[in-house]
């Protein structure tokens, strides 16, 4: 594959201008929030923290940022133990059925969120569930599986099943099977469908929108209201502490597949 | 030595269908304390199929498994109780030796204390007492067979089930691992059914083999039985090579017959009671190592005169192929230290066998 066909000069060029134009809407938010201005603006006589201060010491953004985090966690669990046992009880019956029950999974996926969340608020509604901590928790989590469910089915396809044929004949049950066999050999594919999972509820605003008002108001929402009502550069500070964040999870996400892989 | 530990297996009228497909045709094998069987045949044979039955991961269509006479069909493959070497070992690679090792002790719930004994015990068995805290992918293939091997022992199963247990491993690694496998059979005295498609591989090893074609169990015997008295023309041709001669019965007697082939007649020792009527077709099957190249002036109860067809050296020996007139191409196997005469292409030569040499045996059944 080495240099048997170098890029030419266009294609090269080509695919820098994507990168850069995928990166730039991200990398503008930096100079954004290290303005000295008092509006969103990029700075004009020299660079400033002030705005990640007002954040770090604001208390609406320091609940936004704990509420965002604790339904985040919550939702995670939520999806990884849905969609984990669906990927492995798919994966073990392995029928026709079972392919119909990975597409259903994978609809939160397909089918835009906006009319999920309008499905949503019309029967959150009666159930009491609506601007509550559990209903947006639920809202995320079951919208989080199917992240996990490709993961952890990519995971297991990679799995020999003779090695769960070598535990049962050992006289393992189903359950110990499932834990010491099965579950540490799909760890990383778990562990990388959680991440998703997370970034997925951490940065969810449309459904938050529709289902939560005042209680219940998460850092993506507080972002969206912010913008809407004044320009304070703090938004962009926030953007960029988000940014930092999601990024330290995927770098994670990729040193502990290179672990496994090694 | 606890031969008191091998339990009997008996396997009465196995069949497996899948669909249309008969993967196995009716076997029925009784298989003693303490035996090493090897159940052998080519690919498609239904010999693993039988294997996984006896595990308990296929269910008969018909028939009945069962240990020491009780029926174990119904039995889950967890409830059984039998160590399997899988083809690939199946070690967990998550695990280092000795917890791969400890995995059936573990399952039971012993304490750690007894664990580490076992497995201790179990590795120094197969000699890899020093590797128990290295992965399996940092062992090689020879040692992760062994691994495997300890890991089915460890829990002194009533069986140790084997598929294809030396396939994956380069041909003279293999052959140290057949005598290091029948060595240990000797020492743990347990009874161990073999799956193989390797012909060297079952006669070294087994106590007894089971050939099977097509899902039937074609012939069952100790390895020089099958060897000398194949009963079917798969038998003959499977188990190490074979010549086949096609002629008529003439003069029977008991233990004996002529069989007329062409204008040659062939003078055929047999030794089982019945005389076959004459006139009836017979076909013998030939080692190619009982021909031999008889030098000026000797002679042998069969003679037949033919040309080198083509010749190969063995180092061992010369390997033959002879046209005749009568009986078609004939293919020989001798020692090249003693051999008659210098092989070469065209050269006419004389060959010879004694009486007891070939067999009668039957056509297949399609």
């Amino acid at each position: 594959m080495d240099g048997i066909y170098s890029p030419g000069a266009a294609s090269r060029s080509l695919a820098w201008a994507t990168a850069f134009y995928l990166v730039l809407p991200i990398l503008i938010v930096v100079p954004v929030a290290l303005t000295d201005q008092r509006y969103l603006s990029l700075p004009q006589d020299g660079i400033s923290f002030r705005h990640f201060a007002t954040v770090l010491s604001s208390p609406e953004w320091l609940g936004s940022i704990w509420q965002s985090f604790t339904i985040a966690v919550a939702a995670t669990i939520l999806s990884v133990t849905a969609g984990t046992l669906c990927a492995i009880g798919c994966w073990r019956i392995s029928r026709r059925a079972t392919e119909l029950v990975r597409v259903m999974m994978l609809l939160p996926l397909i089918i835009p969120s906006i009319v999920y969340a309008i499905g949503l608020y019309r029967y959150f509604g009666p159930l009491g569930l609506l601007d509550r901590f559990l209903g947006v928790v639920i809202a995320h989590g079951v919208t989080g599986i199917p992240y996990v469910v490709i993961t952890v089915s990519t995971a297991l396809a990679a799995f020999d099943p003779r090695l769960e044929q070598a535990a049962r004949g050992m006289g393992a049950s189903l359950s110990q099977t499932l834990r010491w066999v099965i579950l540490p050999r799909i760890a990383p594919g778990i562990f990388s469908g959680a991440i998703f999972a997370f970034i997925h509820s951490w940065d969810e605003l449309v459904m938050v929108l529709f289902i939560a008002s005042r209680d219940v108001f998460t850092l993506p929402r507080r972002i969206w209201d912010g913008i809407n009502e004044n320009l304070d550069p703090a938004m962009a500070a926030v953007a960029v502490l988000l940014i930092l964040f999601t990024l330290l999870l995927l770098l994670a996400d990729r040193a502990l597949r290179r672990r496994n892989e090694g | 030595m606890s031969a008191a530990a091998g339990h009997a297996l008996g396997l009465r009228g196995l069949t497996k269908r899948y669909g249309d497909f008969i993967a196995v045709n009716d076997v029925s094998l009784e298989i003693g304390q303490g035996e090493f069987v090897t159940l052998l045949g080519p690919s498609g044979s239904g010999k693993t199929t039988i294997l996984m039955a006896i595990a308990g991961f296929v269910a008969p269509s018909e028939g009945a498994v069962l240990l020491d006479g009780r029926d174990i069909t119904p039995l889950p493959p967890e409830k059984r109780n039998f160590g399997m070497v899988f083809q690939g070992y199946a070690l967990f690679p998550h695990m280092t030796v000795a917890e791969n090792v400890a995995f059936p002790l573990r399952v039971r719930g012993m304490s750690k204390a007894d664990r580490d004994a076992k497995v201790r015990a179990a590795l120094d068995l197969v000699q890899l007492a020093q590797f128990a805290g290295r992965l399996p992918k940092q062992l090689s293939g020879g040692q992760q067979q062994r691994v495997a091997l300890a890991r089915a022992l460890v829990f002194d199963p009533s069986l140790l089930l084997l598929d294809e247990p030396l396939s994956a491993l380069d041909k003279k690694l293999r052959a140290e691992l057949q005598e290091e496998l029948k060595a240990l059979h000797r020492r743990v005295g347990r009874t161990f059914i073999n799956v193989t498609h390797d012909q060297e591989e079952a006669l070294s090893m087994s106590d007894r083999i089971a050939i099977l074609n097509h899902g039937r169990l074609v012939q069952a015997g100790a390895p020089g039985e099958l060897y000398e008295r194949p009963r079917t023309r798969f038998v003959a041709d499977f188990l190490g090579k074979s010549n086949f001669l096609e002629g008529t019965v003439r003069q029977p007697a008991p233990g004996g017959f002529m069989l007329e082939a062409g204008a040659s007649r062939l003078a055929v020792a047999h030794g089982q009671g019945a005389a076959l009527p004459p006139g009836t077709r017979s076909l013998l099957s030939l080692r190619p190592e009982k021909i031999a190249l008889l030098a000026e002036g000797e002679t042998a109860e069969n003679q037949v005169e033919g040309r080198i067809l083509s010749w190969s050296y063995l180092g061992a020996g010369f390997a033959l192929r002879i046209a005749t007139p009568d009986l078609g191409e004939l293919r020989a196997v001798l020692p090249a230290w003693k051999s008659p005469v210098a092989p070469a292409e065209d050269l006419p030569v004389r060959l010879g066998w004694s009486a007891d040499a070939a067999v009668p045996v039957e056509e297949d059944a399609a």
